[in-house]
């Protein structure tokens, strides 16, 4: 265990001034999601243009650092990728979080890589996994917008 | 026993916990066990194993006469006025079940108000809450004051012609309140409404005598008073649970079972259905013992010491805020710091081996109140010492200094 590794200066950056909060004009997806063991809650507001790019992204919520560096983190890349670009993302950065060394994917920039592998940390923090998560599930369900609230608990 | 060295009692803190010596301080979700407890779960499987109350061999006999000790034993520490007032369930939250289960079943109709506090425990609101759908139960709050108390006029002003029920918490696992549960009971029982006590962190700390304080029934979270998990204990005057139907069917609970009938069985059996937590039912008589050796009075004396050093130690420290100032205050100091959620409190506190809690301690209902998501929470158990607090500011120092507080 290091606390050096999770607490990382990007995510105490992005935890104290995250990027995208509040709720963005003209948003025509969004999603809610929440951890009830901990309260920690977040709400994704999407603008999807008619060539399915994410035009604006922003959330709303309370968490923890990791929650809030991984929701500013997210939204930030987010802007102007195709929602099958976002998917891959969303996709490959899960993947990692629960066993893969490493991102592949290639539409992600090393710096974007470099900022995304800041929350790899949580690996060795099973408790804290759902932390880094909640955002990015909550995302595909705004993608999707079935309007189903994202539950860690299911 | 001496109090100030009774952590040797207590195997867990021989362990190192990631390296660490363990400053446990999360007793008020669950204590420690010590080692007479897990030694007799050991030799009841290992040497007198049988299941009791249905077989007539010697060993089904004997594990039913031990068995029975303990309800014996808790009878004696809580005062109960019968041993049949004594019902084991597997947990305080199923002993609040079978109270909210039960009553709405035969005594609760349409329209009938339940009075529950600000303060109450998921345990002491969610079984409640079905009644609102499948009877039409109407749920009042009564509110907290300043200091995170529920002073008894704050009770007195929501009660109604159709006040049935107030269910309370007898000590708050959050701000510590301790509430004044025999002015509730008089207060109630003058106007006719029965009273349902969330004992769960009151038994461990608090003197407990439900005659005096006569309240109708009274649930104990065993796991919570130095005893095994899987078991709880509901006590509930005679008259009641006399009179109020079986909460779940099974056997052991009958009287008699024919094809068109079924009668049950007396007290306390009738609340008891299926094969019950039996080695941990006769582990809680040690667990009993234990609390007696040491006694309640020594008890209440050492956790007040702890937690006026821990307010003391926790004042001083700039951020950190305290949630809650009851007079009458138990074992737990929830608090939070400007700028780190709890969580990453907890997780910092934990690097050092200091066990807390973090989060809404099953509470949501305050926690909005109070407007925030989440607290920490530090509370004490018999084996906590000033060190613990001590220890316990200076990882919260370290908190502070990786998130660049002042």
């Amino acid at each position: 265990m290091n606390l050096k590794e999770l607490y990382q200066e990007i995510i105490l950056e992005h935890g104290k001034n995250p990027r995208n909060l509040g709720k963005t004009d003209n948003f025509n997806k969004d999603a809610k999601g929440n951890n009830p063991l901990c309260g920690d809650n977040v709400h994704i507001y999407l603008k999807l243009n008619d060539q399915r790019k994410v035009e604006d992204i922003s959330f709303e919520g309370s968490g923890c650092a990791i929650s809030m560096a991984s929701a500013s983190i997210m939204t930030d890349l987010m802007k102007g990728k195709s929602d099958n670009e976002a998917k891959e993302i969303i996709e490959d950065f899960l993947g990692m979080i629960k066993e893969n060394p490493e991102l592949k994917s290639n539409i992600l920039k090393e710096d974007d890589k470099t900022k995304l592998m800041c929350l790899s940390g949580v690996k060795q923090y099973p408790m804290r996994v759902k932390c880094a998560t909640l955002s990015w599930h909550t995302l595909v369900s705004a993608m999707e917008n079935d309007g189903k609230e994202i539950s860690t608990e299911k | 026993m001496n109090i100030d060295d009774i952590k040797k009692e207590f195997p867990i803190f021989d362990e190192k916990i990631q390296n660490n010596d363990l400053v446990y301080l999360d007793s008020a979700n669950s204590s420690q066990k010590p080692k007479v407890v897990i030694d007799r779960i050991n030799e009841f499987y290992t040497k007198q194993f049988s299941n009791v109350g249905r077989s007539i061999h010697y060993l089904a006999v004997a594990a039913t006469n031990l068995y029975e000790n303990t309800r014996s034993s808790v009878q004696k520490y809580i005062n109960a006025k019968d041993k049949n007032e004594i019902v084991f369930t597997k947990g305080a939250t199923e002993a609040l079940n079978l109270v909210a289960n039960t009553l709405g079943q035969k005594y609760l109709d349409e329209g009938d108000e339940i009075l529950l506090t600000e303060l109450e425990h998921h345990s002491n609101y969610v079984p409640w809450h079905y009644l609102r759908k499948s009877k039409n139960i109407k749920i009042n709050f009564a509110e907290i004051n300043d200091e995170g108390e529920i002073p008894i006029e704050n009770i007195e002003k929501m009660i109604t012609p159709k006040t049935k029920v107030i269910a309370v918490n007898h000590l708050s696992n959050v701000t510590g309140a301790i509430l004044p549960i025999k002015e509730i009971t008089e207060l109630a029982h003058s106007k006719g409404i029965i009273v349902v006590v969330d004992g769960c962190q009151g038994a461990p700390h608090l003197k407990i005598d439900v005659q005096d304080l006569d309240c109708d029934f009274y649930a104990i979270s065993c796991h919570k008073m130095y005893g095994p998990t899987g078991l709880g204990i509901l006590y509930g005057k005679k008259k009641w649970l006399e009179e109020l139907p079986p909460y779940q069917g099974g056997g052991g609970m009958i009287k008699e079972v024919k094809k068109d009938r079924i009668t049950y069985g007396d007290l306390p059996n009738k609340y008891e259905a299926g094969t019950m937590a039996t080695a941990q039912v006769i582990a809680f008589d040690q667990s009993i013992k234990f609390l007696e050796n040491i006694g309640i009075e020594n008890i209440i004396k050492h956790e007040k010491e702890l937690i006026e050093y821990g307010q003391e130690v926790l004042r001083k420290n700039n951020s950190v805020k305290i949630i809650g100032n009851p007079k009458n205050k138990g074992g737990v100091l929830s608090f939070t710091i400007e700028g780190v959620h709890p969580h990453d409190i907890a997780t910092i506190l934990d690097e050092d081996g200091v066990a807390i809690r973090a989060g809404h301690h099953c509470c949501q209902i305050l926690h909005d109140k109070l407007e925030i998501p989440a607290s920490a929470r530090a509370s004490v158990g018999v084996y906590n010492t000033k060190e613990d607090f001590d220890q316990l500011n200076e990882s919260i120092n370290k908190c502070k200094k990786i998130f660049d507080l002042k």
